[in-house]
């Protein structure tokens, strides 16, 4: 799969309700890149109910000025949540299904 | 951005979001000569319509540099035949640039850059030497 026919797809929960668009998607490097058998794997998919995407680096935890732009992008992507891999029960051409009592992480970013 | 969410268990390794620090992001070679960007990301095996495996997550196989100018200002998308890949293996570092060990030169996506360079600018007079 390419990972643009990913995002943009819509998100229902186990009872079919819409949740929201994937926006991004969340990569586990482990082992890092120059290493070797570095690999990527898909940690999760970012949800937002608006499919507004962070930029500016707003999606970071520690970022948090100037202060009116960081409460217009905050507005901008308020909803949007992580969710876990193990938490993703099915991916269908134009929808991803969330398995029943899946969990909404936040989707900041905290550097590791 | 929910800040009364928990946050996710911490992973060993890097976390790194697709969108912010891979797509469209330049691409150096091991010289830090501009190589391409990053258009797309090939994942591996993603079951379709099928129950997901919830111990075995897709990895990242290649990165992915074609044609998609014209399906970003038009739509639709290209297939996936006419994009170029470079393996994750390749890959030495991800950061403001992505870095990668291959030099451009052994890429099969520089070969129309080579062409042109060797068939065309090399026959105009100056071509064959660095502008001084």
């Amino acid at each position: 799969m390419i990972l643009s026919e990913l995002l943009g797809r819509s998100v229902v929960d186990d009872a079919g309700t819409r949740l929201g668009r994937v926006v991004d998607a969340r990569f586990v490097l482990d082992p890092a890149p120059g290493e070797p058998n570095s690999t990527a794997r898909l940690y999760g998919l970012i949800v937002s109910p608006q499919g507004h995407t962070s930029f500016g680096g707003y999606a970071r935890r520690d970022m948090n000025s100037p202060a009116l732009i960081m409460a217009y992008m905050r507005w901008r992507e308020r909803g949007a949540f992580l969710v876990l891999w193990p938490d993703l029960a099915t991916i269908s051409s134009d929808t991803v299904t969330l398995r029943a009592g899946y969990t909404r992480y936040s989707p900041a970013l905290v550097d590791s | 951005m929910s800040e009364s969410l928990p946050l996710p268990p911490q992973p060993h390794g890097r976390v790194i979001d697709a969108h912010l620090l891979l797509l469209d992001r330049q691409v150096l070679d091991p010289h830090d000569v501009p190589v391409t960007t990053v258009d797309d990301i090939e994942l591996s095996h993603v079951p379709d319509a099928t129950p997901l495996d919830p111990g075995d997550p897709p990895v990242i196989t290649n990165l992915l540099s074609g044609p998609v100018l014209a399906t970003r200002i038009f739509g639709g998308r290209a297939p996936r035949s006419r994009f170029e890949r470079i393996p994750w293996g390749d890959v030495t570092d991800v950061a403001i640039t992505t870095h990668i060990s291959v030099p451009a030169e052994e890429l099969d996506l520089t070969w129309v850059e080579r062409w042109v360079g060797a068939h065309i600018i090399a026959h105009i007079p100056g071509g064959r030497h660095d502008p001084e």
